[in-house]
């Protein structure tokens, strides 16, 4: 019994003895230790911001910031750095932007990303005194590379916005999609909220964008940067120039002329294997749901996922595109998979038979691209053969 | 067991009595950090410190140690002084702290530490204890620095980082890796058994009574060998 006590008390004064020693060990060097790694945090952030001095990390508890925005440091003279993680093609690109005391862009550069190109390891090289106001309008993109390059700029937006703030300012952060449900609400409150895309299947003039309220109460016309609100009577409820009224009262009218009816294509001979569906306007306009094959179904030759490329098409009675829309696909990740982004179809937009290979080629991804084209092209026979003139 | 002197206490780790290439003691470390000569030298004054440290303590606590728990005293001392050297280099030293890594915390686990502890410490007064730390750590960073170099410059081309004319245009990359690792230690065994005559690794201390578990196996792995 007297042994068992020995050794309790042998290793317990040992230990207590130990953990003094560490107790005073760690009083010593705890704060060298951390400020080596202040220190080496602020080098990581003065590769963004040179002139910044004695950083502080900032609680983002306390502000609304940005959704992409993790992390933000404010420095002595007035700057600050931060942080942000986005999306282009692959998730997680992971970004740092040093902003100076004037709300310009000191630096920024890509810490970690899953990108295809590489192109976000340089991009920040030409975003230096970039500021909000001109960000939107003097940036440019990388040719090539708009997913990619286009978050990266996103993200620096964000960031700016997020210095704005943090600094005790106010700026829009809301994400495009938001800005637009907001825009389209303010322009036609009476719909509540709901709106679905009209699919262009008429020729309307000075108009990118239209919206029909799902409840029926009218349209919204995106012309220019306006919201141009008109209702299911053709009368327009926003304040613009009775030139702008008259012109969006006759693109509401050829809008609701849009009304579709299915065609019975087996009873034509010729119609191309491609065409799945068909309707015809009221005013005469096409709409084809078709299918394409790329490099995920190709024959013997080109068989991957085994999945057609699936498209609408709107097209004027005289072989005029007037909305091309992938609407599903199964091609290579990142590379023929671009035939889903609204940049590469929405080229088809305005061409007819003679131009419409004139578009620019998914870069690596021929198979796909060539593909597509013929879908395209079975486009201008069905319209033909439904025309009578085949 | 026959009384060294001071001198031969100190003098007998760097090479009769070498941990690494007699003893085949601290094979992991010796393995992970002789890819370059900092990080080798880095680790082989780790160890020193810590094997000092341990040695002096241990002997000094020798008689107030119950011989059932001398191994988890030992571990609770060796591993305060680990934490300690680390603490100090992630102060002080924080680039070596990197460098490092996870093999300064297992310092620890070292059977050098521990089998010093066991076999020398726990039975010699303070001050051979002490010599014999300090001599079992040059030996070790010896051995250490001997293999990061052969490793460094023929798998590198480099010397603590330094470019080597017509070296640095000739490296042979096994020699930082893994098995390069095993060929130089092998290898320099083999040197070290040559130069000894391959007379050290016969002393009875290295044998089955001067191993760290001798009391806890009373002979039973002997035994086990024998009878097989």
């Amino acid at each position: 019994m007297k042994s068992y006590i020995k050794s309790v008390v042998a290793l317990t004064a040992i230990c207590a003895v130990v953990a003094i020693l560490l107790a005073v060990t760690n009083f010593v060097t705890a704060p060298i230790i951390e400020k080596n790694a202040a220190a080496a945090a602020n080098e990581a952030l003065m590769i963004v911001l040179p002139e910044g001095e004695d950083f502080t990390q900032v609680d983002l508890t306390k502000y609304e910031l940005p959704a992409t925005v993790t992390e933000v440091y404010t420095e002595a003279g007035g700057g600050c750095v931060v942080k942000l993680v986005t999306a282009g093609y692959g998730p997680d690109m992971v970004l740092m932007c040093g902003i100076n005391a004037n709300g310009e862009i000191a630096g920024a550069t890509c810490l970690s990303s899953n990108e295809t190109l590489g192109v976000e390891k340089t991009y920040g090289d030409n975003v230096k005194g970039y500021t909000v106001d001109n960000i939107d309008s003097d940036l440019d993109t990388a040719s090539g590379a708009t997913m990619t390059t286009g978050a990266y700029k996103n993200a620096l937006k964000d960031a700016l916005n997020t210095a704005i703030i943090v600094g005790g300012g106010s700026a829009d952060i809301r994400t495009e999609e938001e800005k637009l449900a907001d825009n389209l609400k303010t322009a036609l409150p009476s719909a509540e909220g709901k709106f679905t895309k009209w699919f262009v299947t008429e020729e309307v003039t000075d108009v990118s964008e239209v919206y029909v309220a799902d409840n029926g109460k009218g349209y919204v016309l995106i012309s220019g940067e306006s919201f141009i609100a008109v209702d299911s009577d053709g009368n327009v409820l926003t304040d613009v120039s009775d030139d702008v009224k008259s012109v969006m009262s006759a693109n509401v009218e050829a809008i609701k002329s849009s009304e579709l009816t299915e065609i019975d294509i087996t009873g034509y001979e010729n119609m191309p294997d491609a065409v799945d569906k068909a309707y015809k306007t009221a005013s005469g306009n096409y709409l084809f749901e078709l299918h394409a094959a790329g490099y995920g179904i190709n024959g013997d030759k080109y068989t991957a996922s085994g999945e057609y490329i699936n498209i609408k098409v709107s097209v004027t009675a005289d072989g005029k595109i007037l909305a091309c829309e992938t609407v599903s696909q199964k091609e290579t990740d990142k590379i023929g998979s671009v035939c889903g982004d609204a940049s590469f179809y929405s080229q088809f937009n305005g061409k007819d038979e003679t131009n419409y290979g004139d578009i620019d080629a998914i870069s690596g991804a021929t198979i796909t691209t060539n593909g597509y084209k013929t879908g395209i092209s079975r486009v201008f026979e069905a319209v033909k053969i439904l025309e009578g003139v085949a | 067991m026959k009384k060294d002197g001071n001198l031969s206490v100190l003098v007998k780790g760097v090479l009769r009595e070498n941990p690494v290439f007699v003893l085949i003691l601290g094979t992991c470390p010796t393995l992970a950090t002789t890819t370059g000569v900092i990080g080798a030298l880095a680790m082989g004054l780790a160890t020193m410190a810590v094997l000092i440290c341990s040695n002096v303590v241990i002997s000094l606590l020798r008689k107030f140690i119950p011989d059932v728990v001398r191994i988890p005293c030992y571990i609770v001392v060796i591993a305060g002084f680990v934490t300690i050297v680390q603490m100090f280099m992630h102060a002080f030293l924080p680039e070596l702290y990197e460098l490092l890594g996870v093999y300064l915390a297992l310092i620890t686990v070292n059977c050098i530490i521990l089998g010093r502890a066991e076999m020398f410490a726990s039975k010699n007064k303070v001050l051979n204890s002490a010599l014999d730390g300090v001599g079992m750590g040059i030996g070790f960073t010896i051995a250490l620095l001997a293999m990061a170099t052969i490793r460094e410059v023929i798998g590198a081309g480099t010397f603590a980082g330094i470019e080597i004319p017509f070296m640095i245009d000739h490296t042979v990359g096994i020699f930082v890796k893994a098995p390069g690792g095993l060929m130089v230690y092998g290898f320099l065994i083999a040197v070290v058994n040559i130069i000894t005559k391959g007379k050290v690794i016969k002393k009875k201390e290295f044998s089955c009574a001067g191993c760290p578990s001798a009391g806890v196996c009373n002979g039973g792995c002997a035994n086990k060998k024998e009878g097989e």
